[in-house]
This record gives structure tokens, C-alpha cells and sequence, in this order.
């Protein structure tokens, strides 16, 4: 066979190999952002063609003060889950993974549990439990507070009750990229280091930490990126309310598409969450590199 | 002076019901260089890490420097450990590897740059010192390891088979190296291998483990001279010993005379202090290196293998009971792949056991 027979099959296989999931990406993602980049520059409903408005959605969207409103938010949002959730994260990996064995795969599986339900369940349980009349957790809410508290109709408890349920939510996931990640440093390195008298602290902060680093910039990436695009939980808990003090801009995007048939504006509205979505994780990603090569 | 020897009093090590260190007791002096030889499983580098610390004992003393350790943390013993797999810290420079110990004492910092530069010139590492580990070929990681235990300038060294992952020729370049850093240091050393060639190149004393227990301890060469039983007679040495059943035909005035079993025309006289009565059953033990080609009566081989090295060749084949021999050759070069062989061994260097595997004598 000539090399270049070979060379055109060898093309011809990777065409046929890579076709399947080219064809899908386009008609199911490239084709959609294209419809989305071209719909925030019109005045379009929901379904149907618009008016070319040119930039009149976007310039409308940054006078806007709810999306402001949603804005702050998220980055509230993003501030109650992202860190918390990572440092409980890696305490419960760490607890987890001095136990050996059938009670450490029970305990991690306890652990994930949570991340296995769907979000109205989730959303469902937590209603329950902090119910205003009957919920069981009102009791050590008003031996704190004093007095029992409506979380889901409070501005002040919304947000962070709201961050409380995510991060019991989706801290599974994070406990088990922690977990693979301690089990990746070699137990020759806390060897050494306990011949070389360093303590458990010292253990911690000199060979466990830097060398987890990468898995810890990791989850906080996915996290942040993740919390950004909240959406279920608020529209199940709280609605955006009470005064708009758990409107996110997902919620507010949803509004204009699917109850004001705003599809241009939604669009737009999409697009600039998108921007920030990429913009902050690019950020915090390159952060975070630093970050680890100064270690 | 002070005595930094390590000294072991029936020291045990259970791991549930499975015992793997049973009663033993263990004397190294210091300055000596020691090596705990064994197959693998025989629990040479659990005893290593009891040393160290790294492992509980079940039960016994453990004695470095005159001091009772059974029960001290790791880092109070006196002791610097060189791991199998080096562990080096992968985030680190090689500077911060070997000054890892002193930053955690909290050291000056102009005493920590002349202890690792004074270690790193000894391992010829200071070029390397700002590079990371990954960075490094096997042999200079090897050499790290080393010198972060130099760094701590403690009473003994121990090393876990450290030289198991490199290539071969770095391995017989590493172990010279080893020889004469023990020279320079002047520093107590165990040392953890299953390469009997390793043990006997490097030891002052060696002691070959099996079973939880130690079978033998002594100069190499007294080991191989003069084996206490057949598991050590078949150690230490290489290739290892050829052994025969027999029986005793008679008693002589030196020992006995011995019939080896599927061996009708052959006899051996074998010198013995305290021969066991006529009729017993004994192995009998020759090495590759005492068994001679010769036109005489002997042991008749089919060479079915031969290992041709240049200087020396291993003839590898079969008595005609099928019992596997192998002898060696010295500076002749005969094709005997496939021929038909009489060897007899030199008299003097025949071993005896029992049939339980304890030598007579």
C-alpha cells in the first residue's frame, strides 16, 4: 500500500471517528449560540424573527437596575458558597480519609448522597425543615435567633439559607476530588516528613497542601462557575424574592424569555452572564496558577 | 565514645494474627555497615521501619545510641531513612528537599546553607540545587534522598532497598558510591535489600532473614563460607547452591561416605566432625563454583542451558533422576549446550543438612 493509500484512509477513520460529535456539537451548541448572539441584537419574541435594533438591548440591559440588583446577587451568592464549601470540602476529605476501609467507603458515601437527588427534592427537603410553622430545624433557629424565622421570606436569611442548601447540595462531588487527590500523595512523603520531626500541623501545611493545590484550584474554578449559573434553587425556594433580595440573573433572564417574551433582551441578557462567567473564571484561574507556582 | 549502635532485643511485630517479626535479636556495632537480606515477604523492611519508628513493635527493645527508642516518635530517634521510592517532595527544589528538616527546626538560615551546600558537594548535587525533582534522572534523585538524610547528620542511616529502582549499571555505579560514602561519614548504616550481591558487596555484616526470624548474621564471606542451614547456603551466593538427597553409606575416618539418591555408582566422601549414623538421610549441598568437569566417576549432566559471560560460563542441566544442576566454568569456552557432562565436586566443599535443612557438621 502507497503512503499516501494510507494517508487517505487514515483521514477518511478520523473523519468517521470525529464526525458524530462534531455534527451534535454544531447542531446542539454552535448552532444555539450563533441564534443567541444574533437574537440580542433584535427586538424578537420568544419564537419567531425581530427588528435588527443594533446594540438597543444591551444599551437598555446596563441602565437597568434590576439587573444590577441580580448581579450583586450572584456575586453575594458566589461569595456565601465558593469558598465555605471548599474548605468544608476538603475538612471532610481530610476526616474521611484517616478511616480505612467499609466504614470510610460508607461515611463518603453518606457524604455524596445528596448530590444524587434532584434539585426539587433537595429544594423539597430543605422547605420542609425550615418550614415557618412546622419545620424542624425552627427550634434551633429561635434558640439563636430567639424568635422562628420565615428563611425563604426574610431578605436577609434568603441568600444564605439558599447558599446553606447548595453547598449540602453539591459538597459531595468536591469531597470526592478532594479524596482522589489525597490519595494521589504517596504515604512516603508524610513518612519522610515524620523521620524529618515535622508535626501533624506542619504535615498539613507542607506536604499536604501544595501538593493538593491543583485539585484546590480546581473546585474552586468549578465552583465559581457553577454558582454563578444559580438558577433551580431560587426559583424553587424563593422565586427571587422577598424584594428582589434573591433575584440572580438567570432568574431575571428567564423572566424576560418565558413570562415577558422578551427573546432579544433575554438574549442579551445571556450573553453578558456568559462574558462575566468567562471573564471571572479566566481571572481566577490565572490567580490561582500564580498562586501555586509561588509554593 | 558514645555508642551508636543499634541493638534489637526479641523484638516482634504482629500485623493481627499474622506474625511477621518473631523474637529477634540483632547487635550492630557502631560505624558497622549492616544489611538485612531476605526474599521477598520475609519482613526485612517492616524490621527497617521498626527501627525507624514508622511501625509500633508488638514487643522487644529497640536500642540506638544507648538509648531505649521503642516508643520514641520517629523524629526523636536519631535516625534518617532513605526511601525505596526516594520520596522527594515533588513541589520543592532540590535545596528545600534536603533543607526540609532543618526549616522545620526552625534553623538560621546561614546554617542551613552550609549544611545542605556542604551535603550537596559530597553528593556532587550543586549544580542541581534549584531544579525540582522531576527534573532529575533516577541516580541524582537517589543522591537527594541521600543527602536529605546527610542534612540531618544523624546517629544511623537507613535504607530501604534504595537502589531496587534504577537501571542496572547505575545500580553498580550507586553502590560503590554507597561504599564510599560509608567510609566518608564514618556513620552507622542498615541497609534493606533483596540482592544478595548488593548485601555481600556492601556489608560489614549481614543478616539474612526469613520467617520473622534472623537464620544467620556474619561477615559475608563467613556466610557463605560456613552457612548454619540450607536457606542461607542457598541464599548467599550465585547462582545458588546445587542440592542432592543422599544417604549415608558408611562412616569414615574424616566423616562419611554418602550415596546420593539415583546415584548408584557414585560416593562421596564428605568430611564431618559429628556424622549422623549409617542408613540417615542427608542433603547434600555443592556450589556451581566447586563442582568440576572431569573423566572420573561423577554426577552425570545433560546441559540443556548454557550462560555463556565471557569470563565464566553457567552450565545449566539435569541429572539423570531429573534433579536441576548448574556449575560453573572458568576461562574454557566448550559449546556443552545439548552434551553430556561428568562433574565431581571438590570434597572439602560439600555441605551437609538434614533433611529438615540444619547443617551437620
Amino acid at each position: 500500500m502507497s503512503i499516501a493509500t494510507r494517508r487517505r484512509r487514515e483521514v477518511r477513520d478520523a473523519i468517521l471517528l470525529v464526525a458524530p460529535f462534531l455534527i451534535i456539537f454544531g447542531v446542539f451548541f454552535l448552532y444555539p449560540t450563533y441564534k443567541v448572539i444574533a437574537l440580542s441584537f433584535t427586538d424578537a419574541p420568544l419564537i419567531g424573527e425581530g427588528n435588527w435594533i443594533g446594540l438597543d438591548n444591551y444599551i437598555k440591559l446596563f441602565n437597568d437596575r434590576l439587573f444590577y440588583t441580580s448581579v450583586w446577587n450572584n456575586f453575594y451568592f458566589v461569595l456565601l458558597t465558593v469558598i465555605p464549601t471548599t474548605i468544608i470540602a476538603l475538612l471532610i476529605a481530610l476526616a474521611v480519609g484517616k478511616l480505612k476501609g467499609r466504614v470510610q467507603a460508607l461515611v463518603l458515601t453518606l457524604f455524596f448522597l445528596p448530590y444524587v437527588l434532584p434539585v426539587s427534592v433537595v429544594t423539597m427537603i430543605w422547605a420542609w425543615m425550615l418550614d415557618f410553622q412546622f419545620g424542624i430545624l425552627q427550634p434551633l433557629i429561635e434558640a439563636v435567633t430567639g424568635k422562628p424565622v420565615p428563611v425563604f421570606k426574610n431578605p436577609h436569611w434568603v441568600m444564605p439559607m439558599i447558599a446553606v442548601v447548595t453547598v449540602w447540595w453539591t459538597n459531595g462531588f468536591n469531597v470526592l476530588l478532594f479524596i482522589a487527590g489525597l490519595r494521589n500523595i504517596p504515604d512516603d512523603l508524610y513518612e519522610a516528613a515524620a523521620l524529618d520531626g515535622a508535626t501533624a500541623w506542619q504535615r498539613f501545611w507542607r506536604v499536604t497542601w501544595p501538593l493538593l493545590w491543583p485539585i484546590t484550584a480546581l473546585v474552586l474554578t468549578l465552583q465559581l462557575i457553577l454558582q454563578l449559573k444559580l438558577f433551580d434553587q431560587v426559583y424553587l425556594l424563593s422565586n427571587g424574592g422577598p424584594f428582589n433580595s434573591s433575584y440572580v440573573v438567570l432568574m431575571q433572564m428567564y423572566r424576560e424569555a418565558f413570562q415577558l417574551n422578551n427573546g432579544g433582551y433575554a438574549s442579551a441578557i445571556a450573553m453578558v452572564l456568559f462574558g462575566i462567567i468567562v471573564i471571572v473564571s479566566v481571572l481566577q484561574f490565572q490567580l490561582l496558577r500564580i498562586g501555586g507556582r509561588r509554593r | 565514645m558514645q555508642d551508636t549502635g543499634v541493638h534489637l532485643r526479641s523484638v516482634t511485630k504482629d500485623f493481627g494474627a499474622v506474625k511477621v517479626i518473631r523474637g529477634v535479636d540483632i547487635d550492630i556495632e557502631r560505624g558497622q555497615f549492616a544489611v538485612f537480606v531476605g526474599p521477598s515477604g520475609c519482613g526485612k523492611s517492616t524490621l527497617l521501619r521498626m527501627i525507624a519508628g514508622l511501625e509500633d513493635s508488638s514487643g522487644g527493645k529497640i536500642v540506638i545510641s544507648d538509648r531505649d527508642v521503642t516508643d520514641v516518635d520517629p523524629a526523636d530517634r536519631g535516625v534518617a531513612m532513605v526511601f525505596q521510592s526516594y520520596a522527594l517532595y515533588p513541589h520543592l527544589s532540590v535545596f528545600e528537599n534536603m533543607a526540609f528538616s532543618l526549616r522545620l527546626a526552625k534553623r538560621p538560615k546561614a546554617e542551613v546553607e552550609e549544611k545542605v551546600h556542604k551535603a550537596a558537594k559530597i553528593l556532587q548535587l550543586t549544580a542541581q540545587l534549584d531544579k525540582k525533582p522531576a527534573q532529575l534522572s533516577g541516580g541524582q534523585r537517589q543522591r537527594v534522598a541521600i543527602g536529605r538524610a546527610i542534612v540531618r547528620a544523624p546517629d544511623v542511616f537507613l535504607f530501604d532497598e534504595p537502589l531496587s529502582n534504577l537501571d542496572a549499571e547505575l545500580r553498580v555505579q550507586m553502590r560503590l558510591e554507597l561504599a564510599r560514602l560509608h567510609q566518608t561519614l564514618g556513620a552507622t548504616m542498615i541497609y534493606v535489600t533483596h540482592d544478595q550481591v548488593e548485601a555481600m558487596t556492601l556489608a560489614d555484616v549481614i543478616f539474612v532473614l526469613q520467617g520473622g526470624h534472623v537464620q544467620q548474621s556474619g561477615a559475608p564471606l563467613d556466610l557463605y563460607d560456613d552457612p548454619n542451614n540450607r536457606f542461607v547456603a542457598g541464599f548467599i551466593g550465585s547462582p545458588s547452591m546445587n542440592f542432592f538427597d543422599a544417604t549415608v553409606e558408611a562412616r569414615t575416618e574424616t566423616g562419611l561416605r554418602a550415596r546420593l539418591t539415583g546415584q548408584p555408582d557414585l560416593s562421596l566422601d564428605v568430611p564431618l566432625s559429628s556424622p549422623p549414623d549409617v542408613g540417615a538421610k542427608l542433603v547434600l549441598g555443592m556450589r556451581p563454583e566447586h563442582l568440576m568437569v572431569t573423566e572420573a566417576d561423577g554426577l552425570r549432566v545433560t546441559v540443556d542451558v548454557a550462560e555463556e559471560l565471557g569470563g565464566v560460563s553457567y552450565q545449566h542441566g539435569t541429572l539423570e533422576g531429573g534433579d536441576a544442576v548448574i556449575f560453573q566454568q572458568t576461562g574454557v569456552r566448550h559449546n556443552m549446550h545439548g552434551t553430556l557432562q561428568t562433574v565431581a565436586p571438590q570434597t572439602d566443599r560439600i555441605f551437609a543438612f538434614t533433611p529438615e535443612g540444619e547443617r551437620i557438621r
